[in-house]
């Protein structure tokens, strides 16, 4: 695996495509933020019970939230460049293509809160699943590495057919073929205010196992690239293998294995839009919804491109600035999803 | 008449000067060695000569004829260089870094090529390694096979880049031997390295290079015997020293 | 539903219906050929036009790699499909896929593979050392001789582990057109199961072309490496 890309996730962005991709992706995250604390159950239960105004609305229906960013100047001024292009005749196509991104503003005010209700359900599908994923991972690698036969080739047997199959397929298997769904929903928790819906536990289950195969990936390389002199002197200053791994190999390991980490935040953001199959109300599914409602689909794929593409860049530059953090001087290695 | 002749040149990295008002002229089949301190612009020195550096002023003639009138790939055929990392072509065989330049840049065909470097790799004492691959030979073996690699494009003019800095020890020997071999059959060679045996033994002429300047310049006998600066002779005793 | 069992019947209710998981799997394999090609066609150049371009064009490249890297592959299927102007074309034969399915697919996968690839090329066009491109100009080839014929079948090598990942990549996301209807293993295995009385095959459908994809995986997975091993140079770590 090449070890020489250091860039974020998605690529070098950098200088004005850096700028734009952090004010705009800035700007994104603020409504967004906004929008989830305007509608959040337990902080409404909050506010209720400390007795502040009712500006907490979490019992309003996603479909029937108000969009903050009036469509009206938008549409406005696509449909005066719209008579533009009709007076100037054919040359007009021209014309309409300027008026369509401003179409596409007015539509994607419109569809804003129902998005922004699906933002919220992508994001903790992913960061869930992926703090689940690494607790999992840590104990997979070091088996793997370190462990006897039997145990380690019981880990690469689980590395393996996780990494070999559709992400989709395994949804599918956790949703439609096993009886989870049914489960989650018997235990009862699921009646508390603000928990998840059934479908979005079994999601955050698929993707916590899927990803726990991809970051013990990298943990074992990262591992596997801690130089053997290192454990070696562990073992020589006195401690035990079980300590040296502890307190000489995973603090160096880990670290390693930060870049490839990020990547992996970065695959899951973006496939947790499969999550939309097994109907869980992410993102994606409130813009297919959105799609088959509107018969817009063009639009409505677009718009929520461009959210996941906000998405996607701000966690990537983030993760960067992390990562230049707690690099230690000197060493580092980065690999993709395989 | 001179087959190389630099003429004051400056080189400067940004701010940083590297060369200051260099000159000097080198005749057909003379060995020059150019010694001094790292830094002082050696290596740098080396690349202006067959542009892989470019200089900031003054004019450096081959056969009198300006280089920067020249073509730089034909100026490159004409001047062979030996690195110090060697820079063997990692995909290819011993023969196949001889080839490559033989037949994409000379035109031979592939069999001119391969008996030619055949001839050569013999000359350096590798004709059975004509397939081995780089990896697969020591670090003396490969520079040898870089030395037979700058020969066969029958250059005027071969630039060593301080060809034995990155051998160990017990490898310099088989590499010195194949220098002082072309020396001897007259090959013209600008040589920069820390070899003082060989600058001894097989150097015409030796230029002391310091801070960008040539501090001194003259035959070996007289550079090691009776330098004319003190620097020369404080340098030159603790390479010696050291190598010795 | 009732909770699944691995009962027998099921199992014989898949081999019955083998053809139907064979003809997806010939449309899966058939995706990620037309979609890793286009992807390789693309990629390699974009690649070498990050590392040796300049101007608008290394520029045009980059942005598109962002753009393509940074989208959920469901969203690329679903808006090339939904936006794209691509003729109605019928179907293919024997397989029975609707083409403008398939151009779509293939155009999400290939482009969003390509900008992947272009990466894995570019980072090993830039790890060949400085000094191969030296030496090269230093026995008087051009810089564009020395790429072809120095950088480039390096870089070509180093980057077979990438284009493997992608390979599988490729492999496993061709099941997102799902999305679109396609009908490729993991569409035709839904409507397998979703056939009147065949909800208790559910389990065993998906475990079957689990199955399937897994060996396509590893098969592949195991003929690169041995390509990989014996392409790669002599005593070489690259």
């Amino acid at each position: 695996m090449s070890a020489d890309t250091v860039d974020a996730a998605v690529g070098t962005i950098r200088g004005r495509k850096k700028v734009v991709a952090g004010v705009v992706g800035g700007a994104l995250w603020l409504w967004l933020l906004a929008r989830w604390a305007a509608h959040n159950t337990l902080l409404d239960s909050v506010f209720t019970a400390i007795g502040l105004p009712d500006l907490i609305r979490s019992e309003v229906r996603v479909g029937a939230r108000e969009p903050w960013i009036p469509a009206e100047p938008f549409a406005a001024v696509a449909e005066a460049l719209g008579g533009v292009a009709a007076a100037v005749g054919p040359a007009g196509v021209l014309v309409e293509w300027l008026a369509w991104p401003f179409e596409l503003a007015a539509f994607a005010t419109s569809t804003g809160p129902a998005l922004a209700a699906g933002a919220f359900i992508t994001v903790y599908l992913t960061v869930i699943s992926m703090a689940f994923g690494l607790v999992i991972a840590v104990p997979l690698a070091v088996t793997r590495v370190y462990g006897g036969p039997i145990s380690s080739s019981l880990s690469l047997a689980y590395t393996e057919l996780i990494r070999g199959t559709p992400l989709l397929a395994q949804l599918f298997f956790f949703y439609f073929g096993l009886p989870l769904a049914g489960l989650v929903s018997g235990i009862g928790l699921m009646e508390l205010p603000g928990a998840p819906r059934s479908a979005a536990v079994v999601a955050i289950i698929a993707f916590t196992v899927n990803s726990s195969a991809y970051q013990a990936e990298y943990i074992r390389a990262a591992l596997q690239s801690v130089d053997e002199g290192q454990l070696t002197a562990a073992r020589a200053v006195g401690l035990s293998k079980r300590e040296g791994i502890r307190h000489v190999v995973l603090p160096q390991g880990l670290r390693f294995a930060i870049p490839g980490w990020t990547n992996e935040f970065v695959y899951l953001i973006k496939y947790s839009s499969l999550a939309a199959f097994i109907t869980v109300p992410d993102m994606f599914r409130r813009a297919r919804d959105i799609g088959s409602d509107t018969f817009q689909y063009t639009e409505i794929y677009v718009v929520v491109g461009l959210c996941y593409l906000g998405l996607v860049l701000t966690t990537a530059i983030a993760m960067q600035r992390l990562e230049d953090r707690v690099a230690l001087p000197g060493v580092g290695t980065s690999t993709g999803r395989e | 008449m001179s087959l190389l002749r630099v003429d004051s040149v400056d080189k400067s990295y940004g701010d940083e000067p590297v060369l200051h008002d260099v000159s000097f002229g080198m005749d057909r089949q003379q060995v020059e060695v150019i010694v001094g301190p790292s830094g002082s612009g050696k290596s740098t020195l080396l690349r202006c000569v067959n542009r892989l550096t470019e200089i900031d002023s003054g004019e450096i003639y081959l056969d009198d004829e300006e280089i920067h009138g020249v073509d730089e790939n034909e100026l490159r055929r004409r001047v062979g260089m030996v690195f110090q990392d060697f820079n063997l072509f990692a995909h290819l065989t011993a023969r196949g870094n001889i080839t490559l330049g033989l037949r994409e840049v000379l035109g031979l065909s592939k069999a001119e090529a391969d008996a030619k470097a055949d001839d050569y790799l013999d000359r350096v004492g590798l004709a059975d390694q004509a397939d081995s691959y780089p990896a697969e030979l020591s670090g003396g073996q490969q520079q040898r096979v870089g030395i037979a690699r700058a020969l066969a494009m029958d250059p005027e003019l071969i630039l060593f880049d301080e060809p034995t800095s990155a051998l160990d020890p017990e490898l310099i020997g088989e590499v010195l031997t194949v220098m002082k071999d072309l020396a001897e059959e007259g090959m013209t060679m600008l040589c920069v390295t820390h070899e003082m045996g060989f600058a001894r033994s097989a150097a015409d002429t030796i230029t002391f290079l310091d801070d960008g300047e040539i501090v001194e310049r003259g035959p070996p006998e007289q550079l090691f015997e009776n330098p004319e600066h003190e620097r020369t002779g404080t340098f030159l005793g603790e390479l010696t020293g050291l190598h010795q | 539903m009732e909770p699944a069992v691995l009962q027998a019947s099921d199992w014989g209710f898949i081999f019955a219906n083998w053809q139907t998981i064979a003809l997806g799997v010939v449309v899966t394999v058939l995706l990620t050929a037309t979609s890793l090609t286009l992807g390789f066609a693309l990629g390699f150049p974009s690649g070498a036009i990050e590392v040796y371009g300049e101007g608008w064009l290394a520029e045009a490249v980059s942005t598109a790699g962002v753009l393509l890297r940074g989208t959920p592959i469901v969203v690329l299927i679903v808006l090339f499909y939904f936006a794209l102007p691509i003729p109605q074309l019928g179907s293919l034969p024997v397989v029975g896929v609707k083409v403008d399915a398939f151009v779509a697919a293939t155009l999400a996968l290939g482009l969003r593979s390509a900008a992947y690839q272009a990466q894995v090329f570019r980072g090993s066009i830039q790890s060949i050392g400085e000094g191969q491109l030296e030496a090269a100009r230093s026995v008087g080839m051009t810089k564009l001789q020395a790429i072809q014929h120095v950088v480039f079948p390096q870089a070509v090598r180093r980057s077979l582990p990438g284009f493997q990942n992608e390979f599988t990549i490729v492999l496993k996301d061709t099941s997102v057109a799902f999305a679109i209807g396609l009908a490729e293993l993991l569409t035709r295995a839904e409507r397998l199961y979703l056939q009147p009385g065949r909800d208790t095959a559910v389990i065993e459908v998906i475990i079957a072309i689990s199955a399937i994809y897994f060996v396509l995986t590893f098969t592949t997975n195991r003929t690169l490496d041995y390509i990989y091993s014996r392409y790669a140079i002599p005593g070489g770590n690259s």
